[in-house]
């Protein structure tokens, strides 16, 4: 399963590239998302509660950021393992400056399921995907906007 | 015969529609049972590092996990009859090589927290690449499941039969293509159930489960379970909630639960719920099959050659690879071929493990064989039934002896097929299709002759050995069944099979057979259809498979019935001083055949042989029980040729089939279905209409609907019935049932299997249908089932959309 899409967000690059970062900006923003903890540089881990169809449940999940080119760009690698099954992804994220106030972010991302997830889900998987997805980037507007007020 | 071949009501129903029924999940035989849950592995392929158990025993109520090392620790792996290493454990030890596959079994006080447990089981695991289609499987790059194996080719085999380059040689045409049959499963209403439970002071193991056979199998779980074969005591529940085959695999869970109880050291049961049936049960092969033909211009087939590759999945179980060789003696079908070659191959592949399934071996074999009929009359611009009718077997030819060695005992091919075409107006319908093709309507009439084979022959699946091979051990040969016949001191009759029905009615026909042979109403027979390999007449080919009730169990029935009725007839022949011969059984007594009034009842003779044995005939036996072993020598086993005949009994069907293709949609309506069924003589016409009915809703399932779906990681998609697509009522489409009886000269009663003939013949005559209907489009099928996205593509030439 793969996708991409764009959305354009308030704020300077370099401010939405910190955000981005941020532990306790991800654990608000992630759908599920019970914890989420720094385990060493760029390497988070979390634990994500998710239902695809009828398989709810829990995953461990350990999140990579590579290739880092601040504030431009990064690569996000998430493997999550969990009773339903496993997810791994990988999405590629784009910071573009459009004016003084406004960045378009851009994204590309692939994801593969293992296991009951993929049995029983596959089917809502594309829609529950998109979802978390947009899900997570009206949050990320909605704490953008509280940086940009402090700012 | 005053009952047999009647429309009797069956026994069974009773019970069943008010709530009587005894299945598995009913059972509770011992107290302190505790229930168990399965962790499977979400990987198709890859290495377990380690299982970390901790959190899970010390949730409350767990009283234990067990995990493969300490099963492996406790059996062997399960024999199968194939000359490779594969070590097949009932749960992974150090690789899972499916999803699905058992990783690690929680036993609690209930299931809700044994299922809360699984969670709590931490396994890591290193993925390893996945291989997920035959022909990947086929080449030597692929990854290798089984490391001890060195190859994913667990069986291949070539056969030659007549003189195939002769008839190559001589072939006005050539012709070759290429087939793909799905993963299919039966999906029976009922999942597996097991209750398992170790006795320690006896170092025995007593397994209740919804299992129906093949008891070969009995020696593959005590050969794993390493005890004595009379230390493993398996029981059957009354009621089984359907199989169509696919029960036969609750094998390795009996052993699995087996050793649980052991090491958890209490009785555990366990019921398997859809998900875990879908994903990991059994199923049929998936097989692409190569497929050549040598013709002569006018229709005459010389010769054919067979390449065909069966995928069994993770690991080869038995009775695979039985499903390449079930149809072997019948390869050429209905046809007068007597050059032959066939090259059979099993793959492992990571997907499911395979087995028994309703027509085994047959859907696959005759998609291509019947598929290539209609592909030879296109090529040679004749009619279809010209080409059928040129190679079709005459009944004159009958008993005839196939290439293989397959020995068809009787039939009328030509009499079903000339009945099919009254039931359709077959140049009306080319006319209207005609008309249709030009108004943008596409109609298509499909034919298919198949042979249906009925009984094995124990002796078809050493095939999968050399004569080199087979000629080490002992010959393995017959399809015997057992049954048992009692009469109590007050005259109450009881009957007992080992045919172990799973929903085909056996209890009926058994007390019909039992009432004619005894003239008693069939009312007053109690049968006992639980089987328990401690006290039933049982033996190694016992159980329900291959259709061999008709043939087989009921034969053993009648048997046993006739042993009974000839030592009543001595009892009687004393009391009523008169010869044997002159003496009837009818209506509750034995009279003499000129003088009625001369008689004596049955209870009474029951009563002497009970009461008062010393009034008996000198020799006889006091009581009357008496126990029957079938068999029929035409099973003989394979020779040094490889011929076989791999069943006893062959019927016949031929269906037309009538259809409107979409082609907007792709979606493919079935105008009519018409079937041709001879089984030689019906033993219950009421039953035989189920049975055609069910195995023809299976065959659709196939030929439209289902397939057990992978992808390209080997991650399972169908793992719900909202994915795997089931016909149901309202997809059955307006079926024509008509018979035609050549009664089998081998079979006391003359009858032949017959539950699995549509099975076999549905996906095909539908794919021929669908071809002939989108004619203008030089449409042909190849591949199943006919999904509206995989017809609509084949019309519009577009590539099936990936998922």
């Amino acid at each position: 399963m793969n996708g991409e899409g764009a959305i354009q967000l308030n704020g300077k690059p370099k401010t939405i590239f910190t955000s981005l970062l941020d532990p306790e900006v991800l654990k608000n923003c992630i759908m599920g998302c019970n914890e989420l903890n720094k385990q060493e540089d760029n390497v988070y881990v979390a634990d994500i509660l998710i239902g695809v169809a009828a398989v709810k449940g829990k995953y461990d999940v350990t999140i990579r950021l590579s290739d880092l080119q601040p504030p431009n760009s990064y690569k996000l690698i998430v493997n999550g393992e969990g009773a339903p099954g496993f997810v791994d992804a990988e999405a590629k994220i784009q910071l573009i400056q459009i004016d003084d106030e406004n960045t378009e972010l851009r994204y590309t991302y692939e994801a593969a399921v293992g296991g009951k997830v993929a049995a029983i889900g596959q089917r809502m998987l594309g829609g529950v995907a998109k979802l978390i997805i947009k899900d997570f980037f009206k949050k990320i507007k909605r704490e953008l906007e509280k940086v940009n007020i402090a700012d | 015969m005053t009952y047999i071949g009647k429309p009797l009501k069956r026994i069974e129903d009773a019970r069943l529609v008010s709530g009587e029924g005894t299945f598995i999940d009913d059972l509770s035989p011992l107290p302190n049972i505790h229930y168990a849950a399965i962790l499977r592995s979400p990987h198709a392929h890859a290495r377990i590092i380690q299982i970390h158990t901790e959190e899970a025993e010390k949730l409350s109520g767990v009283i234990g996990v067990v995990t493969g090392k300490q099963v492996a620790a406790l059996t062997r792996p399960f024999p199968v009859g194939v000359k490779v290493p594969v070590k097949y454990y009932p749960i992974a030890v150090e690789k899972v090589r499916f999803v699905g596959e058992a990783v690690a079994v929680v036993v609690a006080k209930n299931r809700y927290i044994a299922e809360d447990a699984l969670s709590l089981i931490k396994v890591e695991y290193e993925a390893l690449t996945p291989v997920v289609n035959i022909e990947d499987a086929l080449s030597a790059e692929s990854s290798v499941l089984h490391e001890e194996v060195g190859s994913n080719v667990v069986n291949h085999r070539i056969f030659r039969y007549g003189n195939i380059d002769e008839a190559f040689k001589n072939a006005d045409h050539v012709i070759n293509k290429k087939f793909t049959f799905p993963k299919v499963s039966a999906t029976p209403v009922e999942n597996y159930g097991v209750i398992a439970n170790y006795t320690k002071s006896e170092g025995s193991y007593t397994i209740w489960s919804n299992f129906h056979g093949p008891f070969t199998l009995h020696s593959v779980m005590t050969a794993a379970l390493k005890v004595p074969s009379n230390r493993l005591r398996i029981i059957t529940p009354k009621d089984i909630g359907g199989s169509y085959g696919i029960k036969s695999g609750v094998f390795p869970y009996m052993v699995l639960m087996g050793v649980v109880s052991r090491i958890v050291n209490v009785p555990v049961k366990w019921t398997e719920d859809r998900q875990e049936h879908l994903m990991a049960s059994s199923s049929g092969t998936d097989r692409v099959t190569w497929i050549e033909a040598a013709v002569k211009k006018d229709g005459t087939i010389l010769g054919l050659k067979m390449k065909y590759a069966d995928n069994v999945g993770g690991y080869i179980r038995a009775p695979e690879p039985a499903c390449l060789y079930r149809t072997h003696s019948n390869s050429t079908g209905a046809y007068r071929i007597q050059n032959v070659e066939i090259e059979a191959i099993a793959v492992v592949t990571n997907k499911s493990p395979t087995g028994l399934i309703r027509g085994y071996g047959g859907p696959q074999h005759y998609f291509p064989l019947e598929r290539m009929i209609q592909i030879i009359s296109n090529e040679l611009d004749l009619d279809i039934l010209e080409v059928i009718k040129k190679n079709l077997l005459t009944k004159e030819e009958f008993p005839y002896q196939t290439a293989s060695g397959g020995i068809y005992d009787s039939g009328d091919y030509h009499k079903a097929l000339n009945l099919a075409l009254e039931s359709i107006d077959y140049e009306e319908f080319k006319a209207k299709q005609k008309e249709g093709w030009k108004n943008g309507k596409y109609l298509g009439l499909g034919f298919a002759c198949i042979v249906e084979p009925s009984g094995s022959n124990m002796g078809y699946v050493t095939l999968a050995l050399t004569p080199e091979e087979r000629a080490k051990s002992l010959p393995k040969s017959g399809c015997s069944e057992g049954a048992t016949v009692t009469i109590d001191p007050q005259g109450g009759i009881t009957v007992r099979i080992s045919t172990v029905p799973t929903g085909q009615g056996h209890e009926t026909v058994a007390a019909q057979i039992v009432a004619d042979a005894l003239g008693v109403d069939p009312a007053m027979i109690r049968v006992v259809a639980e089987l328990d390999t401690l006290t039933s007449p049982w033996s190694v080919a016992s159980g329900s498979y291959s259709s061999r009730f008709a043939p087989i169990g009921s034969s053993a029935v009648y048997q046993a019935a006739h042993k009974v009725k000839r030592k009543l007839l001595e009892i009687a022949k004393n009391h009523l001083n008169t010869a044997m011969d002159k003496l009837v059984i009818g209506d509750g007594k034995v009279s003499v055949k000129n003088d009625p009034e001369k008689s004596i009842s049955i209870k009474r003779l029951v009563g002497l042989a009970h009461w008062n044995p010393e009034g008996l005939p000198n020799g006889l036996e006091p009581g009357i029980h008496e126990s029957a072993f079938f068999t029929l020598p035409a099973a003989k086993s394979p020779n040094e040729l490889d011929l076989v005949n791999g069943s006893v009994t062959y019927g016949f069907v031929f269906d037309a089939v009538q259809v409107e293709v979409d082609i907007d949609t792709g979606e493919v309506k079935i105008l009519n279905y018409t079937t041709i069924h001879d089984a030689g003589s019906l033993l219950n016409p009421n039953i035989v209409e189920g049975q055609i009915m069910g195995g023809l809703a299976h065959g659709l399932g196939a030929a439209m609907y289902e397939e057990l779906a992978y992808d390209e990681r080997g991650q399972f998609l169908t793992g719900s019935f909202m994915d795997y697509l089931c016909p149901t009522a309202t997809e059955i489409p307006k079926v024509t049932i008509k018979h035609i009886e050549t009664p089998s000269p081998l079979t006391p009663l003359g009858a032949k299997g017959l539950g699995e003939g549509n099975t076999m013949s549905a996906p095909v005559v539908i794919a021929n249908a669908v071809t002939d209907a989108l004619k203008p489009f030089n449409v042909s099928i190849d591949q199943l089932p006919l999904t509206p996205d995989r017809v609509w593509s084949k019309i519009h030439h577009q590539n099936a959309v990936k998922i």
